[in-house]
C-alpha cells in the first residue's frame, strides 16, 4: 500500500489530518529512536484530534522542553485535548517538572487549576505549598480535593493545622474523607483531635478512613474512641476499628473484640479474630476456640491462626 | 523467502513481561551492548499482560512482609521442594523493582499521602498491590524499550538456540511469520522468556485458542532449551487453574476473597478453607467435581451492592475485559446467581506453579550463555512482579557474561537441518494440517495426561505422542502463518512428551492434583524430597535425573510444614 | 488428499464505513498477538483473517475509529 511506503515523517506533515493522527499513533512504536522533536510540533496542529495524540505519545517523555510545552495547553480550546494533557502532566516524576506548572494553580477555570494541582502532587515540591493551602478555600469542591492532596503528599508539619480544619468543616464528605487519609502523614499528638473527631463525622466513609488512619500512625492515645468505633452502625468501620486495635495491640479492646467475633458480619468476626491474634493475650482463649466453630471456614482459619500466635507469645 | 543473517552481544526471546525488562537492564548495564528483543507477535500488546494487570499478587513491601517470611511461605506452598536461595533473590529484590515500576509510571494504589496501599489477602508472607490503571503496562515497557534503544524486531517466531563447540550458546533461529524468511541470529549470550507452555491441553470447551495462558504461549522456549541442551525442572508439577466454565478468565474467588466472595458447590457450600491457587486447593476443587458435589460455582451473590460493583470494575477491565461481554451473553449476573466454574487445561508455568527452565539464582541456565526468565524458568510462583525481577537479573548478569565472550561459531549442519526443518511444511501441497495435529494432540493430553495421573494412561500417550511425531513428516502450511502453527505444533509436542515422562519419573505423589499420581498416591520425602531434571540424553532422547533440595536459608519447623494439609472444611462445621 | 473448506463465522467485526485503513493505519492488525488480523488489498479494509481468536481485546480497545467489535466465539457463548 502507498501509504506505508511513505516515511513517518512524510505521514505526519501529511495535508490529511487523518493521516498525521495515525501517524502520531504509530511514531512511539516506529523505529525511531528520538520520537521527541517530530511530536512536539504537532502539539501546535491545527487539528484537535492530532494534538490530543501527541500528547498521549509525549506521556513519560519528561524533558523540560516537553513540559514547558504540555502546561500551556492546560488551556487549549478542546477539552479532549486539556483532559489528555490533564492525563500525562499527571504522570510527571520529578521535582525539576514543577516550574511550568506553578501558574496554573491559581487563576484560570477550576478544571484548569485542579488538574495543575494533581500535577504537582507527586512533585513534592515547596512551591507548590502556599498556593494548595490558598486553594484550600476554593469554592470548587474538586479543587479542595486535589489541594489536600497535594499536602498530603508534602508532609509538611505546617499544614496539619489547616487539614484538620478541613477534615472537621468542609462542606463536601469526599475532602473531609481525602483529608483525613491526608494526615496520615504525622503521628504527632495534634492530629488527635481531628481525627477523634472525624470517628463521629456523619459520613461513614469519613469514620472509616479515620478509623484506619489511627492504626496506620500507631496512636495508641485514641483507643479509648477507636473501641466506641467498634459500636458504630456501620460494620465497614467496626472492621476498620478492629484492625487498627489489632496493629495498636490494645489490650483494653479485648472485651470489644470478642464480642464482635460473634457479629453477623462475617467480615467483622475475621478481622476481630486477626487482632485478637495480634494482641496474643491468653484471656481471648475461650472466646477463639468457640471460633473454630464458626460457620465462616474464614474466621475458622484465622482463629487457629490466632491461637497458635497466642501460645507462641507465651513462650 | 530469503535467509537474514545478523549479528548481535545479547539476543532476548520473547517480549512479553520478563523481556522487556531483561533487554532494558543488560543495555543499562552496558550501553555499548548490541541488544535484540525478538518477539513472535507484536511487542505492543504481546504477552499475558497484553491488556494489563489487575495489581501485584505477591508484594513483599518492608512494613508489610519480610523476604524470609516469604520465602517460608512459598516453601510451604510448594511442599519444601524449591531452591529458596532463588525465590529469595526475588523476595529480596522486589520491593526495588515496585519502585523502578512507580517511576517508570506504572500506577500502584495509594494512600492520600503517597504511600503504597497495600492489600492484605489473608495469606501470610505476601500482600496484593492493586494497578489501578494496569492496562498501560506494555505502553510503559515499550517506552523503555525505545529509551534504552533496544532494537525490537517483533513478527519473528523463535525456533532454536544454537550452540557451539563447548556447548555454548552461539546463534539464535527464527522464522518471520508473514514472509517465512529465516533469521539467523549470531549471539554470545541469549535469554528466554517466551512465557508459559500453555497450550499443551485442550481446554474442555473444546475451544483451541481458548486457553487460560496467551496461546502464543504454546511452549517454544521450553522446547528450544532442552534441544539446545539445558535442564527443565519439576516439569511433573502442573499448571492447572480454577476457571470460569467455558471462559478462561480466572474465575477469582482469588480476585474476589477479600471481598468475600468464595467457591462453592453445587449446593451454595463452601468446601476449601483457602481459595488461594495451590495444587492442593485444586484437588479439593476436582474432588468436589467429581464426586456428585459439583458443579463448582464462584459466590458472591451474597454480597452488598458497592462490594459487587467494586468487583465488577476490576474483573471485567484489565487482564480480561471480554469477561463481562461473557456474561452478558450468558444472562449471568454476580447480583443473583453463582457462577458455574471448572477446571484448565494442564500447562507449565512456574508463574502460578513451579516448573520450567532450571535457573539459579543468577538466572543461568545449565547452557553456558544461555538465561530464562518469568513463567517459563523454573522458579516458582513468580507471576508478574517475578518475571521483571529475574528479567533484570538475567538482563544484568547476561551483560556481564558477554563482556568477557568472544562470539562463536554455530554448528552449521545444525542450521542448515533446522532451516530444512522450518521450511518442510511450506513445501508440501498435500498432507496434514498445523490444526489437526495440534488437535490431535492435544486431545490426547486431555484424555491421558489430565490428573489424576495412572501408569498405564501415560504409556498410551507416550505412544500415541510418537505416532503423532511420525505424521509431522507430513505437515503442510499454505502460508508463513500457517507455518508458525506447524512450528507450534512441535514445540507442543515436545512439552506433551515432557509433562508425561517427568510425570512417570516422580513415583510418589505431591503438590495436590498437580501430580496426583494414583499409582503412588502418597507423598514420599525419603525418596522425593528433591527436584525431578529431565534434559537430552546423549541418545537424543529425554532423560530424567533427581537433584537434591540446595539447603534451606530459610528453616521451616514441622508445623508449618503442614500448614497446607488441611483444606478441606470440616464436615462438622459445614452442617452448623 | 484433497482439503475442505469449511466455513465459520469468524468473532471479529470490522465495520467497513469506520475503518480508515487506506489511510495508513494498521493498529489492530499490529496488536494482535496471535496474527489473525489482516488489511484486505482490495476493499483497503481490515478482517479477520483466521479464526484463532484468544478475545484479548487489544485491536477493538487500540482501534483508532471504533470500528472493531469481539465477540465471544460461537462455541463459547
Ligand atoms: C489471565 C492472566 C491473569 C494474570 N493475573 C495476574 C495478576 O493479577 N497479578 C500477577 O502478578 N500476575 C498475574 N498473571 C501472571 C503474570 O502475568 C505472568 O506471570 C507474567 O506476565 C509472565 O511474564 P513472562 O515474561 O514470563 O511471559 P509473557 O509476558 O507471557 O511473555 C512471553 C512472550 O514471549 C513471546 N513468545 C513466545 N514464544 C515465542 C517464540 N517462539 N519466539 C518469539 N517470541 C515468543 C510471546 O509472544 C510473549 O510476548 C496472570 C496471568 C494470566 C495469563
Ligand atoms: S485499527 Fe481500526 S481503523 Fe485501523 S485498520 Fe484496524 S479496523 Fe481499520
Ligand atoms: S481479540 Fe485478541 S486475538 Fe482476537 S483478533 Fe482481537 S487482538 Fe486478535
Amino acid at each position: 500500500m502507498e501509504l506505508q511506503t511513505l516515511s513517518i515523517a512524510d505521514r505526519l506533515a501529511s495535508p490529511d489530518a487523518e493521516v498525521r493522527r495515525l501517524a502520531v499513533i504509530d511514531l512511539p512504536y516506529s523505529d525511531e529512536d528520538d520520537i521527541v522533536p517530530l511530536l512536539l510540533p504537532r502539539l501546535q496542529d491545527s487539528d484537535a484530534t492530532v494534538r490530543t495524540e501527541a500528547v498521549r505519545a509525549l506521556e513519560g517523555y519528561e524533558d523540560a522542553e516537553v513540559v514547558e510545552a504540555l502546561a500551556p495547553m492546560l488551556l487549549d480550546p478542546d477539552a479532549e485535548v486539556r483532559t489528555a494533557v490533564g492525563l500525562v502532566l499527571s504522570e510527571l516524576k520529578e521535582s525539576a517538572s514543577a516550574a511550568p506548572l506553578i501558574p496554573f494553580l491559581s487563576g484560570h477555570s477550576a478544571e484548569v487549576r485542579m488538574l495543575a494541582l494533581r500535577a504537582v502532587r507527586a512533585l513534592r515540591v515547596d512551591a507548590a505549598f502556599a498556593p494548595a493551602m490558598d486553594a484550600l478555600k476554593d469554592a470548587d469542591a474538586g479543587v479542595r480535593r486535589e489541594a489536600v492532596g497535594v499536602l498530603g503528599y508534602l508532609r509538611r508539619a505546617e499544614a496539619i493545622g489547616a487539614l484538620a480544619e478541613i477534615a472537621a468543616r468542609d462542606p463536601d464528605h469526599e475532602v473531609r474523607r481525602i483529608a483525613i487519609g491526608a494526615i496520615g502523614y504525622s503521628s504527632e499528638v495534634s492530629v488527635l483531635p481531628a481525627l477523634t473527631r472525624a470517628l463521629s463525622d456523619v459520613s461513614w466513609m469519613v469514620r472509616d478512613e479515620a478509623a484506619q488512619t489511627l492504626g496506620k500512625l500507631r496512636l495508641g492515645l485514641a483507643i479509648p474512641e477507636l473501641m466506641r468505633a467498634m459500636q458504630d452502625d456501620y460494620w465497614q468501620v467496626r472492621v476498620k476499628a478492629a484492625r487498627s486495635l489489632g496493629l495498636l495491640k490494645a489490650t483494653a479492646a479485648l472485651p470489644s473484640l470478642m464480642e464482635a467475633l460473634a457479629h453477623p458480619i462475617g467480615n467483622l468476626r475475621k478481622e476481630a479474630a486477626i487482632a485478637l491474634g495480634e494482641i496474643a493475650d491468653p484471656r481471648a482463649i475461650p472466646a477463639l476456640e468457640k471460633a473454630l466453630d464458626d460457620a465462616d471456614p474464614d474466621v475458622r482459619k484465622l482463629s487457629r491462626l490466632a491461637l497458635t500466635a497466642i501460645s507462641l507469645a507465651q513462650k | 523467502m530469503k535467509r537474514i543473517d545478523l549479528e548481535f552481544d545479547l539476543v532476548v526471546i520473547g517480549g512479553g513481561t520478563g523481556g522487556p525488562m531483561a533487554a532494558v537492564k543488560a543495555k543499562e548495564k552496558n550501553p555499548k551492548l548490541r541488544v535484540l528483543l525478538i518477539d513472535k507477535a507484536n511487542v505492543k500488546r504481546s504477552g499475558a499482560i497484553s491488556m494489563g494487570m489487575d495489581g501485584l499478587n505477591n508484594a513483599v513491601i518492608p512494613g508489610h512482609a519480610t523476604p524470609e517470611q516469604y520465602v517460608k511461605e512459598i516453601t510451604i506452598a510448594n511442599d519444601g521442594i524449591v531452591d529458596q536461595e532463588a525465590v529469595m533473590a526475588y523476595a529480596a529484590n522486589s520491593f526495588d523493582m515496585i519502585n523502578e515500576l512507580d517511576r517508570w509510571g506504572v500506577k500502584f494504589e495509594k494512600d492520600e499521602t503517597g504511600d503504597y496501599a497495600v492489600r492484605k489477602v489473608h495469606h501470610l508472607g505476601s500482600y496484593v498491590l492493586p494497578m489501578p490503571e494496569g492496562h498501560h503496562m506494555k505502553k510503559i515497557l515499550y517506552r523503555q524499550l525505545k529509551k534504552a534503544r533496544v532494537e525490537v524486531t517483533n513478527r519473528v517466531v523463535v525456533t532454536r538456540v544454537l550452540t557451539g563447540a563447548n556447548g555454548e550458546v552461539a546463534a539464535v533461529m527464527g522464522f518471520d511469520c508473514r514472509t517465512a524468511d529465516i533469521y539467523v541470529i549470531r549471539t554470545r549470550a541469549a535469554v528466554i522468556s517466551t512465557g508459559a507452555a500453555g497450550r499443551i491441553g485442550l481446554p474442555a470447551s473444546g475451544y483451541l485458542m481458548g486457553t487460560y495462558e496467551n496461546p502464543t504461549n504454546c511452549g517454544d522456549g521450553h522446547a528450544m532449551a532442552y534441544h539446545a541442551g539445558a535442564s527443565l525442572a519439576n516439569l511433573e508439577c502442573f499448571q492447572i487453574n480454577p476457571l470460569i466454565k467455558d471462559y478462561n478468565g480466572p474465575a477469582c474467588a482469588y480476585v474476589t476473597g477479600p471481598f468475600g466472595g468464595f467457591t462453592a458447590n453445587s449446593k451454595g457450600e463452601r468446601f476449601i478453607e483457602c481459595d488461594y491457587w495451590s495444587g492442593q486447593m485444586m484437588m479439593e476443587f476436582h474432588n468436589e467435581l467429581e464426586g456428585g458435589n459439583g458443579p463448582v460455582f464462584l459466590k458472591l451473590d451474597h454480597l452488598a451492592e458497592e462490594t459487587i460493583q467494586e468487583i465488577e470494575t476490576i474483573l471485567h477491565t484489565n487482564e480480561r475485559p471480554s469477561r463481562g461481554r461473557f456474561h452478558e451473553k450468558r444472562g449471568n449476573d454476580y447480583r443473583s446467581q453463582m457462577v458455574e466454574m471448572h477446571i484448565s487445561e494442564i500447562g507449565f508455568c512456574s508463574g502460578h506453579s513451579a516448573s520450567g527452565i532450571h535457573i539459579n539464582a543468577r538466572g543461568e541456565t545449565s547452557v553456558p550463555g544461555l538465561y530464562a526468565a518469568g513463567d517459563c524458568a523454573s522458579v516458582p510462583h513468580n507471576y508478574m512482579l517475578g518475571a521483571f525481577v529475574y528479567g533484570r537479573i538475567c538482563g544484568e548478569n547476561a551483560a556481564e557474561y558477554c563482556a568477557e565472550r568472544p562470539l562463536v561459531d554455530y554448528d552449521a549442519g545444525a542450521a542448515a537441518a533446522e532451516e530444512a526443518r522450518i521450511l518442510a511444511p511450506l513445501g508440501r501441497t498435500d498432507g496434514l494440517t498445523p490444526f489437526q495435529i495440534e488437535y490431535k494432540t492435544r486431545r490426547l493430553v486431555n484424555d491421558y495426561l489430565q490428573p489424576p495421573k495412572i501408569t498405564r494412561k501415560y504409556e498410551i500417550a507416550l505412544r500415541r505422542f510418537d505416532e503423532i511425531r511420525e505424521d509431522t513428516a507430513c505437515m503442510m502450511a499454505g502460508n508463513p502463518h500457517e507455518l508458525m502453527r506447524a512450528m507450534e505444533a512441535h514445540s507442543i509436542i515436545d512439552c506433551a512428551e515432557m509433562a508425561a515422562r517427568a510425570s512417570l519419573f516422580r513415583t510418589e505423589s505431591r503438590w495436590g492434583l498437580y501430580h496426583y499420581y494414583v499409582d503412588h498416591p502418597e507423598r514420599d520425602d525419603d525418596n522425593w524430597f528433591c527436584h525431578t531434571l529431565l534434559s537430552k540424553g546423549a541418545d537424543g532422547r529425554m532423560t530424567l535425573a533427581k537433584k537434591a533440595i540446595e539447603p534451606y536459608v530459610v528453616p521451616i519447623d514441622e508445623e508449618e510444614r503442614t500448614a497446607y494439609q488441611r483444606l478441606r472444611v470440616a464436615r462438622s462445621a459445614e452442617a452448623a | 488428499m484433497t482439503l475442505a473448506a469449511t466455513p465459520t463465522q469468524v468473532p471479529v467485526q470490522v465495520d467497513n464505513d469506520k475503518c480508515i485503513a487506506e489511510k495508513g493505519c494498521t493498529v489492530c492488525v499490529d496488536v494482535c498477538p496471535l496474527d489473525v488480523l489482516a488489511i484486505d488489498m482490495l476493499t483497503r479494509k481490515a478482517f479477520m483473517k483466521f479464526d484463532e481468536c484468544w478475545y484479548c481485546l487489544p485491536c477493538e480497545t487500540d482501534c483508532p475509529t471504533g470500528a472493531v467489535s469481539v465477540s465471544i466465539p460461537y462455541l463459547l457463548r
